[in-house]
């Protein structure tokens, strides 16, 4: 509903824009028939015609890009409220229900289970929301140490077992040759668990993820997460990786996020002078991300 | 036993959910997305429930979405919206939508139960209060066109010798249709009117009341005199359409 009225108020100040550069336009052809003999004024009133279509030009694509902006804020709010609301629910349920109910002791153990699982979900949503203020424009530079990638990598992918409760053989880590890099622990750590994450997330109930850490070429050292999920269709490759830009579709919408993780990703990858991108193969054949460091020299 | 339907996506939730529904003597189902919700509602083989507890975040139809399809199917169960969200639009959207009732999470165990409790007393009282209003049959209010005839209170269309029960919904449709005889109606306008829906939910199913009503109705359904379609508006009735001159 809002969403639809949104799009007219985008079409309104597009036809908007595109009527004042008419107008402009046919005052000008006016202009031009009347004083085609003087040079002078015909110079000056190019000069001014140029400038208002530039202007109106900006003016439209701004307030387009300020519009959809908005959309995308109101989009996270609304991830943001779920995934924050959602562990509470969970947590209030089952402590309320330890408290006024007769429970036995195997189902208390896994009530107790089940409201840490929810605590650690609400911390790390909690975790990335902070960590995205704390990558932004101007703030501290990474505490960077030599870290031995390898290490790294394969404790983010027990965390990531254990965190969505899934047999080790699901995320094979390949290649463990010890490779260091300069790095912040806690961001590198970050972007690689949010790599991990979205693969399991995206796999659905068949996860199986490939993780591989190798020297591209004497200046950096990649970590590629391959999975075998719905895939990502060529025209979203770029774009996923905004802040708050989550892909809309059936299979996306499937998969509760905020809409962060990557943009963490990409922004951890730029302030270690490294870089982040996605492949894949198109819609259905999974997908493969790569996260690329400056090894330490 | 009363039978509870629970559409929950986030499995830590519904499990909650179901095992404290089941210690207040319930019999819970769950399922974890809008579409096997509206299957086990409004499908082929429909199970019947006494109440839904219904997310809204689900994976795929959402639970506005869902309310709405089943509210238009003819499914009446009374449903409590159980969400995230807790904006005012929300609130109202949910209600607009067909639900009976709006709880926000996080909520207390309490107040849900307390609510699905009144929910399935009024539901008692309403069966209860039925037969003390049960007035003497009266004769039939109808309306007759061509060969065939209406009975409104009956449920019923006679086309000559033939007797075609119609559903409530059914009848709705056409009652409204035939009180606006000769004049357009837009779908919009008849979701309000005879659902008492919000006018952009999905119309397919009203269309599918369509095509059931002029195989009632109409001599060829392929070639509908009665029911006419009016494009980009919806509907219009003709009692006695002109016979063609070609």
């Amino acid at each position: 509903m809002t969403g639809s009225g949104r799009r007219k108020s985008i079409v309104f100040f597009i036809s908007l824009g595109a009527g004042l550069i008419l107008v402009a336009l046919l005052l000008y052809l006016g202009w031009v028939v009347l004083d085609w003999r003087d040079g002078i004024r015909l110079f000056f009133g190019i000069l001014l015609l140029a400038v208002i279509i530039a202007g109106v030009t900006l003016n439209t694509i701004f307030l387009v890009r300020e519009i959809r902006r908005n959309e995308q804020h109101d989009a996270f709010i609304n991830a943001v409220t779920h995934e924050l609301k959602t562990p509470i629910a969970s947590i209030r349920l089952y402590t309320e229900t330890l408290q006024t109910r007769a429970v036995d002791e195997a189902k208390r153990k896994e009530f107790y289970r089940i409201i840490l699982q929810d605590s650690d979900r609400l911390l790390s949503t909690i975790e990335q929301i902070l960590r995205t203020g704390r990558i932004g424009a101007n703030s501290r530079p990474p505490n960077i140490s030599p870290l031995n990638l390898p290490d790294l990598v394969s404790e983010c992918v027990s965390r990531a077992c254990v965190l969505h409760n899934i047999p080790n053989e699901a995320i094979r880590y390949q290649s463990r040759q010890p490779v260091r890099i300069l790095g912040d622990l806690d961001e590198v750590r970050a972007a690689v668990s949010n790599l991990l994450d979205n693969a399991v997330k995206y796999s659905g109930s068949n996860v199986q993820v490939l993780v591989e850490t190798a020297p591209v070429d004497d200046k950096y050292v990649s970590v590629r997460v391959t999975d075998n999920g719905p895939g990502i269709p060529e025209t979203e490759l770029k774009r996923i990786f905004k802040r708050f830009y989550r892909m809309s579709g059936p299979l996306a919408t499937r998969v509760k996020g905020t809409g962060l993780g990557l943009f963490i990703v990409r922004s951890v990858a730029r302030r270690h002078g490294g870089r982040a991108w996605a492949e894949s193969a198109g819609p259905g054949k999974g997908s493969t991300f790569i996260l690329q460091f400056p090894l330490e020299k | 036993m009363k039978r509870i339907l629970v559409v929950e996506d986030e499995q830590h939730l519904a499990e909650g959910l179901r095992f404290n529904l089941e210690q207040e003597g319930y019999e819970v189902e769950v399922v974890d997305n809008g579409e096997s919700a509206l299957e086990l509602l409004v499908g082929e083989r429909r199970v019947p429930f006494d109440i839904v507890v219904l997310d809204v975040m689900l994976p795929g139809k959402n639970g506005f979405e869902v309310v709405a399809q089943m509210r238009l199917a003819g499914q009446y169960v009374p449903t409590l919206i159980l969400t995230a969200r807790g904006h005012s639009q929300d609130v109202l959207t949910g209600f607009e939508s067909g639900a009976d009732d709006y709880l926000t999470k996080p909520f207390e165990l309490e107040i849900l139960i307390a609510r699905i409790r009144g929910i399935l007393r009024r539901g008692e009282w309403l069966r209860r209060d039925v037969p003390k209003n049960e007035a003497p049959p009266e004769l039939a209010d109808s309306f007759t066109f061509g060969d065939k005839t209406v009975y409104f209170d009956l449920l019923e269309l006679r086309v000559g010798e033939q007797i075609f029960p119609l559903t409530l919904m059914e009848m709705n449709v056409l009652r409204y249709l035939i009180s606006r005889a000769g004049k357009p109606v837009s779908r919009g306008e008849m979701l309000e009117e005879v659902w008492g829906l919000r006018e952009d939910t999905d119309t397919r199913a009203l269309d599918n009341f369509i095509v059931r009503l002029r195989k009632y109705i109409e001599d060829d359904p392929g070639k509908p005199r009665h029911l006419l379609a009016v494009r980009g508006v919806g509907y219009r009735f003709i009692a006695f359409p002109q016979k063609q001159t070609e």
